[in-house]
């Protein structure tokens, strides 16, 4: 079963710029976070920024697939809002939940399938489903992901993609392919 | 000014927090426990962190930082422990009617045993 999570994408070379926008990403977390340019400070965060580069490009060079082109970009903003407003429904059902005086739910875990290939869409996708209203990612096998449901309206695998991963799908799959 | 506003952004998120925490309480099992932690204390956290930003407005690239962090990482944990909890057969509350995911273990020990 483990198998067909690890092998899969190993094939990918890593890709030079793949491994320059993950040093850039790496040092401007550093530069934000120590909040100073001396010298020091810089070059020791230059290296370590390199370091970490050159241990995830040893490990897999797929980190970065993401389609950088206008429509993808408006697609990522277009997901930022579909996530938030996700985010809230899912906070507001969750009070309506515990605040009940008997909770009534019927929970269970259910199968959909994402149309998603590359392994860092995969992984947004499902951080999204578990944010989003009584749902929880279990295992992802292939092309299936099994979902925990709080409250399960369809064990059918088709009506549950199109009920909890459909809004996310669209603008992900523009973004990561 | 500023610090009323973030005042109660604070306080917003400290009621999800709280909500969060008497979830995990009241749910009947292990993974809807997990659910009811996982999304009010996000929403919760994040909240906490804009309120700050409003205190001080010079840490909210930092926050946003932070605020980043807790949303990959969140689901994740959610998702190690839910799946753990599953695997070594964490018993599943009482109204629960459909598990696809130990059919298909099932399934899969089924075949390698022939």
């Amino acid at each position: 079963m483990a198998s067909d999570r690890g092998t899969a994408h190993n094939g990918v070379a890593p890709s030079p710029f793949g491994s320059i926008s993950l040093w850039l990403l790496l040092f401007a977390l550093w530069l934000i976070m120590n909040a100073s340019i001396e010298l020091p400070v810089v070059l020791t965060g230059a290296v370590i920024a390199l370091v970490i580069d050159w241990i995830f490009m040893c490990r897999s060079g797929t980190w970065w697939q993401v389609i950088l082109t206008p429509k993808s970009v408006v697609h990522f903003i277009a997901y930022t809002g579909v996530f938030f407003v996700e985010l809230v429904k899912a906070n507001l059902n969750m009070l309506r939940y515990v605040y009940s005086p008997r909770i009534d739910i019927h929970p269970g875990i259910v199968k959909i399938n994402t149309g998603l290939k590359s392994p860092i869409g995969r992984l947004a996708l499902a951080n999204s489903i578990a944010l989003t209203p009584g749902s929880l990612v279990m295992d992802i096998q292939g092309d299936v992901i099994f979902i925990h449901w709080l409250d399960v309206k369809t064990v059918d695998p088709g009506l549950a993609t199109e009920m909890i991963a459909a809004p996310f799908e669209k603008h992900l799959g523009a973004v990561f392919g | 000014m500023m610090e009323l506003v973030g005042s109660i952004i604070i306080l917003a998120g400290a009621f999800f927090l709280f909500s969060a925490g008497l979830g995990l309480l009241r749910m009947p099992d292990a993974f809807t426990r997990i659910q009811a932690g996982t999304k009010a204390s996000t929403l919760g956290n994040i909240l906490v962190l804009v309120g700050l930003g409003f205190y001080h407005p010079d840490w909210s690239l930092k926050l946003l930082i932070v605020a980043y962090f807790v949303l990959m990482t969140n689901p994740l944990s959610s998702h190690a422990l839910s799946r753990a909890a599953h695997r070594i057969g964490i018993p599943m509350a009482a109204s629960t009617f459909t598990d696809a995911l130990r059919d298909a273990e099932n399934e899969q020990k089924g075949k390698g045993a022939q």
